[in-house]
């Protein structure tokens, strides 16, 4: 499998860490809820289809990734920054 | 940063050890001929990482070019004035090269405010890669495309070579490549670089600074 | 029914080679100038230069090669390519010994040594071909219904002898002496197949400008057109392959790759091959690589893998001399050698007449034509009456006779009278299969095309294009065009200006073909797959048994499962499956193929990563001086860590142990902690990071001290230990264990980039830029005050328990110093530039000799860490929590942070779970074990009664005796009371008594002065 990380290029996935869903959200603060922390830490969707998931470019850069993949055909629609999703989710948020 | 202060030790014991340990042995390996591969140890070389700080790549810019001389490349560059440069690491972050740790000394202060600076001269052994057969002989560990229609002078990865990770730019076409491997592994990876440079003949010399 | 027994014993064809007696006169590819010695099974034998072991041997008259896997029969040679499932043999001998080498593969070279498998004593003479005679017991699913019981069975008789049996081949029992090499390359156009297809595709790409690489498994390039009477715009196939090569050789971005095979293909443009360097050479040149596996990235594949032909399916046709059409054609035409005397083709395509006429063309004796099909064209059947050969049509080959190889077949006719024909070789012609293997790595099925009554490829990976026989159309002028036209659309999609000149003249071929997928009525044993020794009536079980689903019949039946991976047998299975079922053989569906291709040798996958380079290993800056200093090192995820460092009259690792922490606890002593983790934290919120990262406060640290740091997962289990020091207003120095180093820095990042980018903060490891070393002890401060320069105050009023500071040494070399301890004594560790490391090292051993230092281990670090009821990786193993581990008090109660809310999940906060504590012996001379169990003293061993688990012991030298920390239920509230600590696996079951994990030093005296 090859990943094209935004920042160095395609590389093979053995440079890269996976992490999982990159849907769910840390609820922070003090006044989180310990049920909103449980569904963050263990609730995941499995979907056969499209994903989007993080990865980290461990023997590369250190950055962060959202990859969407079809988990059917591993074909990768796109690599992005997790810094960039992060960001434009809290943009989002307070549009 | 603590300060690279000048060095006065005089005392036999405080000698620096090189990073490549007792591991090279200079001169003619490998398959006999016309050695396919040099390979220069760089001994003595000033190196720091930048970490922007958020927001100020711009005011770094600025910093870098005014009192250095020196810009900071974009993703997968090297941007090298003679043996100073900056080679691009990750997002927002940089290796700095000097012909010494003192070239460096002035960096943390100049930029305060606009980067983090942590000195790295003793965290990577660095060697030059070169001579006739030198892509032939990285294709055998870098899994990044160097041929000259992808890579070139200039252009600059950040990857792992045999599983361990390595920082290598183009210096010029000849070609020839500056490899920085973290300390620890450097005999492991001179290892490496002899298992592949053997069916090429290679020679091995050091430069100071 | 007319008899002709034929003698092999007749006058050669060549004269001129006397000892290659199935030589032509002239002709083939091979340098009749140089010849090649080689042996087999001892006997000494003559090739050519350019011969394979399977020609070379085919041209001495040697047909029986090796014993078959299962009933042991003899048998010879049946390809003349890869995809050869009989002619196995172990190839060179001693620690080069590789055994299942194909001879239709195996280049020849002088002195080659080859023996064949299977076989004892000779293989002429086997004592376990008695198996096939008891063939009806050896069928399908034997060892399923066999060996089931009684179960008492299996381990004494039953694996010993099945073990016995099984397997081909003797592996080398001495390390490989040969490199073998890895490689990574790029291109535009990758061409899998150096044939007319292939060649043709790489030509169009090449001309472009666009990268190509050509990668061929043959020795030589052109596939078929080394094989076969072909012409191409007026010149022989093979002259115009050696053009084509020529051309391709001198484009500078082409790359040709011969003797290289394309196991595999994966995801995204990724392909493995292994390239045979010096296969072909007895010994590698010096310096050059046996093997070298490569790994290729190209935008755009061109698959011109070609077809394999397929073998009739009917009895004995396992008997050596029976051979496939077109592997005839390539020996009589590439080698120059008659497979026999008398050759007879057996044939349901046109295709098959070629062979005749090629037998014919070699100056061979043609002895008969066997065609399925009712009528052929009269040019054909003139061509081979007039030859005098026997010309049956509507009928097929329903035996062969012969001892040790073939002399006769049964052939029955359009009437069901059986003739016998005197022959020593049989070519069978039952159409190809497009190889669909690589195609289908990905799991994408191929899909059958009744025009051509085979497989091809389906949806292919993307930017995968198959051309020419890989893709079912056998025609050379096809082949040609497909190839040029799929070379120029790759380059033409990677950017390159691509054009196709007009595909040149070839001679007309006929493929009119109808497949005979198993004759009527066998005489013996119908094979299907002849390496694992699969007959027709097997699937006929597996049938009658109900193992009748594709998946099913390969298992049960072993179909397919062979090293070929069924390249010869996969669709003759398929085939009489959909004939006992009543469907087609779409319907019946097909296995899909996964890598490799063909065998791979695991020395090429390993590469340089064998022996002391099977890993990195990592070294510390005090390295030299340990071995200088006789110190015996243990490895550590990749580091060698000093573990003691024994000096004379120490006998025994224990006593170095004892006397190293004796020494630091009484005097001083110095330890090599470099392996730590060491990360630098900038910026202006770096405060507020370490504050979310970690689990217990920071906001009260001033500038110049250190603390304990502890973080969490997520989850609530603790991620990991270590220490925080405050450098500067926004500057921290975290440290991380050992074998945690990269993961806490991969956290710490995604807490950075993904969950507070809102926050100012720096990161930089710097754990290879410092140097670090652990000197602990009362005396340890005279000692440091040697080492530190003058003007930097390091009193215990001026540098208190966990303060921190920039200083230098020996004369301005900067240095971190802090004043933390994991041993219990006063205690620094000093980190200096690590090229100053290993002169910082002999320095304090020179500054420590008048107190009588000592260097320290890992062992020495952790007697005295569990004397001090420290935790280390023993106890944060994934599966504690801060308050299992004695730390819940110092947790922070009024900031968010990593963990904070699901270790107040109800299981981690439950009272009865298992917590930290101290053990020791009732008998004070008892040894005790990691990972023994806590029972009560009167509970019968289960795992209800299992209380906890001993996870750190040692040998205690300041209580002379051993000592244990380990997790416990209810463990703090028990102390004085006693319990078992049951160890099975080790035979033990001692007495113990719960205490305080600290076991020395409990008010922390020490520390503080």
């Amino acid at each position: 499998m090859r990943i094209r990380c935004p920042f160095c290029g395609e590389r093979d996935n053995g440079e890269f860490s996976y992490l999982g869903d990159a849907a769910p959200r840390r609820p922070d603060g003090l006044e989180a809820s310990a049920q909103a922390m449980h569904d963050y830490v263990y609730l995941r969707d499995n979907p056969a289809g499209t994903i989007r998931e993080l990865w980290y470019h461990a023997a590369g850069c250190r950055s962060w990734l959202v990859v969407t993949r079809d988990t059917r055909t591993h074909a990768i629609e796109s690599v992005e920054p997790a810094r960039d999703v992060a960001r434009a989710r809290r943009s989002g948020e307070a549009a | 940063m603590s300060e690279p202060a000048t060095i006065q030790a005089s005392a036999s014991l405080w000698q620096p050890r090189s990073a490549w340990g007792g591991a090279p042995r200079a001169g003619r390996h490998g398959a006999p001929g016309q050695a396919g591969i040099r390979l220069t140890l760089l001994e003595g070389r000033g190196l720091a990482t930048l970490v922007a700080t958020e927001g100020n790549e711009a005011g770094l810019q600025t910093v870098l070019a005014e009192r250095f001389g020196l810009s900071a490349p974009e993703a997968g560059g090297a941007a090298f004035e003679g043996e100073r440069g900056l080679v691009w690491s990750a997002p927002g972050q940089w290796l700095a090269v000097a012909p010494s740790p003192h070239a460096l000394r002035d960096l943390p202060e100049a930029l305060r405010g606009l980067a983090a600076v942590t000195d790295q001269s003793d965290g990577r052994a660095l060697v030059r890669v070169s001579g006739p057969q030198a892509r032939a002989l990285l294709a055998k560990g870098v899994a990044v495309d160097l041929h000259p229609r992808a890579f070139g002078p200039g252009r600059a990865a950040v990857t792992s070579i045999a599983h361990i990770g390595v920082q290598l730019w183009q210096r010029d076409a000849g070609p020839s490549y500056d490899i920085a491997v973290a300390r620890s592994f450097a005999g492991s990876f001179w290892a490496w670089l002899e298992h592949a440079a053997a069916e090429f003949g290679y020679e091995v010399a050091t430069v100071q600074g | 029914m007319t008899t002709l027994a034929l003698q092999r014993a007749e006058a050669p064809v060549s004269a001129t080679s006397a000892d290659q007696p199935f030589r032509t006169a002239a002709g083939g590819l091979i340098d009749r100038n140089r010849p090649r010695d080689f042996t087999f099974d001892g006997r000494r034998l003559t090739g050519c230069h350019g011969d394979t072991l399977a020609s070379a041997l085919l041209a001495n008259g040697v047909r029986l090669v090796g014993r078959s896997f299962k009933y042991h029969r003899p048998r010879g040679i049946l390809s003349a390519g890869s995809e050869e499932p009989n002619a196995l043999v172990e190839l060179r001998s001693g620690a080069r010994r590789e055994p299942n080498t194909r001879a239709t593969m195996a280049e020849l070279y002088e002195g080659l040594e080859a023996t064949s498998q299977n076989r004892w004593p000779t293989l002429a003479v086997d004592a376990l071909s008695v198996n096939a005679l008891l063939s009806p017991v050896f069928a399908a699913g034997f060892y399923y219904k066999t060996f089931m019981w009684p179960a008492a069975f299996w381990e004494k008789l039953y694996e010993p002898m099945i073990r016995r049996a099984a397997g081909l081949g003797r592996a080398a029992d001495a390390p490989d002496p040969d490199i073998y090499d890895h490689a990574y390359a790029h291109c535009d156009v990758l061409v899998i197949g150096g044939g007319p297809a292939g060649l043709s595709a790489a030509l169009a790409a090449g001309r472009s400008g666009a990268r190509v690489i050509l990668v061929d498994e043959d020795f030589a390039t052109g596939g078929r057109l080394l094989a076969e009477r072909r012409e191409i715009g007026g010149a022989s196939g093979a002259d115009w392959a050696a053009r084509a090569l020529a051309e391709l050789e001198s484009l500078p971005e082409v790359r040709i790759l011969s003797r290289t095979t394309l196991f595999g293909v994966y995801d995204h443009g990724a392909y493995g091959a292994v390239e045979r360097v010096s296969d072909h050479l007895a010994v590698p040149a010096a310096h050059a690589p046996r093997q070298r596996l490569w790994r290729i990235v190209a935008k755009r594949a061109v698959l011109a893998a070609g077809a394999i032909e397929r073998p009739h399916v009917f009895g004995g046709n396992d008997r050596p001399g029976v051979m496939l059409a077109g592997a005839v054609r390539t020996y009589l035409n590439r080698y120059g050698v008659l497979p026999g005397r008398r050759l007879a083709v057996f044939t349901s395509s046109d295709d098959g007449w070629r062979t005749a006429a090629d037998v014919l063309a070699a100056g061979g004796e043609l002895a008969a034509v066997i065609d399925t099909r009712p009528s052929v064209p009269p040019a054909l059947r003139r061509m081979a009456e007039a030859a005098g050969a026997r010309v049956v049509t509507g009928g097929y080959v329903a035996g062969t006779k012969g001892h040790l190889g073939l002399s006769a077949i049964q052939v029955v006719d359009g009437y069901h009278s059986v003739e016998t024909i005197a022959c020593d070789g049989l070519a069978m012609a039952n159409g190809w299969n497009p190889v669909v293997h690589l195609d289908s790595h990905l799991s994408r099925r191929p899909v059958w095309d009744e025009a051509i009554h085979a497989f091809v490829p389906g949806t292919l990976p993307s930017g995968m294009q198959a051309v020419g026989a890989a893709a079912g159309r056998f025609t050379l002028a096809e082949c040609l065009e497909s190839g040029a036209r799929a070379g120029a659309e790759a380059a033409t999609a990677c950017g390159f200006t691509a054009t196709t000149e007009a595909t040149p003249q070839t001679d007309p071929e006929s493929l009119d073909h109808t497949p005979l997928w198993r004759v009527p009525k066998p005489l013996g044993k119908a094979f299907v797959d002849f390496q694992n020794d699969v007959a027709a009536s097997d699937v006929e079980l597996a049938h009658r048994e109900g193992f009748r689903a594709v998946e099913l019949l390969k298992r049960y039946t072993t179909l397919g499962m062979a090293t070929d991976q069924g390249k010869t047998s996969n669709l003759a299975g398929l085939s009489i499956m959909a004939e006992l079922t009543g469907k087609d053989i779409p319907s019946v569906g097909t296995t899909v193929f996964r890598p490799p291709f063909t065998p791979v040798a695991i020395g090429a996958f390993a590469g340089h990563h064998r022996g002391k380079d099977f890993r990195a290993t990592r070294h510390v800056p005090s390295h030299a001086w340990a071995e200088e200093n006789g110190c015996v090192f243990v490895e550590t995820g990749l580091w060698l860590r000093p573990a003691y460092f024994p000096r004379a009259g120490e006998t025994d690792w224990l006593d170095t142990v004892v006397r190293e922490v004796e020494t630091v606890r009484a005097r001083v002593g110095v330890c090599d902690v470099t392996t730590l983790g060491k990360i630098d934290i900038q910026g202006r919120d770096a405060l507020a990071f370490i504050e979310r990262v970690c689990a217990n406060p920071f906001g009260t640290l001033p500038v110049g001290k250190a603390r304990y740091a502890v973080l969490l997962r997520e989850d609530g289990l603790i991620l990991d230990d270590g220490t925080i020091a405050r450098m500067g207003e926004t500057h921290y120095v975290m440290t991380a264990s050992t074998a945690n180093a990269a993961k806490v820095m991969q956290h710490l990042e995604f807490c950075r980039q993904w969950l507070w980018l809102e926050l100012d903060v720096q990161l930089a490891s710097v754990s290879e830029q410092w140097a670090q070393y652990a000197v602990a002890g009362p005396r340890a401060r005279d000692t440091l005050r040697r080492i530190v320069d003058p003007g930097f105050d390091i009193s215990n009023d001026a540098f208190p328990f966990l303060a921190c500071a920039d200083v230098t040494v020996g004369g301005g070399i900067p240095a971190r110093l802090f004043r933390i301890s994991f041993s219990g004594e006063l205690a620094y560790e000093l980190a200096v530039p690590a090229a100053y490391g290993d002169a910082a090292w002999r320095a304090i051993m020179q500054a420590g000799l008048p107190y009588g230092i000592t260097a320290y281990g890992s062992e020495a670090l952790s007697v005295m860490r569990i004397e001090k009821g420290h935790a280390a990786g023993a106890e944060i193993n994934g599966q504690t929590t801060a308050r299992d581990l004695g730390l819940g008090g110092m947790l922070a109660k009024k900031k968010d942070y990593i963990g904070r809310l699901m270790k107040e999940r109800p299981a981690f906060t439950d009272p009865d779970r298992p917590v930290l504590a101290g053990f020791r012996p009732v008998d004070p001379s008892a040894r005790l074990r990691a990972g023994a169990h806590f029972l009560a003293r009167d509970a019968a061993p289960s795992l209800e009664a299992d209380e906890g688990v001993m996870t750190s012991v040692a040998y205690s030298p300041s209580l002379r005796t051993w000592i244990g920390i380990g997790l416990i239920r209810r463990g703090p509230e028990r102390h004085g009371e006693r319990v078992r600590a049951y160890d099975p696996v080790r035979g033990a079951d001692i007495e113990v008594e719960i205490c305080s994990p600290v076991f020395v030093d409990p008010k922390e005296e020490k520390l503080r002065v």
